[in-house]
């Protein structure tokens, strides 16, 4: 008589709310993996992402160089540089 | 796929650019056709290849910015920057919104998924579930179901594109689910 209880239909009711919502979240799961397969990226889209590594690379080098301590003269190669607080 | 969270890590404290280009091209192998497809369900084919691209570099530009530390985690902060761009365009030219794809377009994309990971029996009785749940709304309801349980849109950024309020939202798309149920069942 199990079956029949009102808890035991409850129990062995799949939750349709639950259910509805994954199957459209599994359908988009597919959908994207449909695409994916049907339209394959582009070495060209790589290349741009590429491009973007290089450049950012670049302005990164642009802006440690001023960081750097600057080479000395050459008249004053044999100086040892002076350190900033020291000149004043 | 945890080679990706390692990826993305060694990515993070690179300095030559040459190991930059090495790893920038394996996290990108790893990511780019779920974004790009993820991209292509929301806006029209023809300007969905550029939002996808520049999804891709905006990734791209940010990966050393990154601060998570798990698979998960980058995913959804893929997904976040993606959506954002996808809404981005939007904003701009309401009239690019993908119109419903129709029943056919979708079936044939949920064909060619099965012949990259196989599909069970109970997977598709699942996959025409949602088919269905989708061609009985109503079309604003459709477009409901569709941006937040399919391509993924949470309720405040659907909100936000909308002008309406969180809750508001939330409530809609649970009356639209409940009435989709109500007709499927």
């Amino acid at each position: 008589m199990l079956g029949r209880s009102p808890i035991a239909r409850f129990l062995t009711m799949p939750n349709k709310h639950t259910d509805a919502e994954a199957a459209l979240k599994k359908l988009g799961d597919h959908l994207r993996l449909g695409w994916a397969k049907k339209h394959p990226v582009s070495d060209k889209s790589l290349e741009s992402v590429k491009n973007t590594v290089r450049e950012q690379w670049e302005k990164e080098q642009v802006a440690e160089r001023p960081s750097k301590p600057a080479p000395a003269p050459a008249k004053n190669k044999s100086r040892k540089p002076s350190e900033p607080d020291m000149e004043r | 796929m945890e080679q990706l969270i390692k990826l993305v890590k060694t990515y993070r404290l690179s300095s030559g650019l040459a190991e930059r280009l090495r790893l920038v091209e394996a996290i990108f192998h790893l990511i780019a056709p779920d974004l790009r497809a993820f991209v292509f369900s929301a806006i029209v084919p023809q300007a969905a290849e550029d939002v996808s691209q520049e999804v891709l570099i905006s990734i791209t530009n940010s990966l050393k910015t990154f601060k998570g530390n798990s698979k998960e985690e980058f995913w959804e902060w893929c997904y976040m920057i993606a959506r954002r761009r996808i809404y981005d365009y939007l904003h701009k030219k309401k009239k690019d919104r993908l119109q419903p794809m129709p029943h056919d377009e979708l079936l044939d994309l949920v064909d060619a998924s099965a012949q990259v990971a196989p599909m069970m029996a109970a997977d598709r009785h699942d996959l025409e579930y949602a088919l269905n749940l989708l061609d009985s709304s109503k079309p604003e309801c459709r477009d409901y179901l569709w941006n937040h349980y399919v391509i993924g849109f949470d309720y405040g950024e659907i909100a936000e594109e909308q002008n309406l309020n969180y809750d508001n939202v939330r409530m809609k798309i649970g009356r639209c689910l409940d009435e989709a149920r109500s007709l499927v069942s």
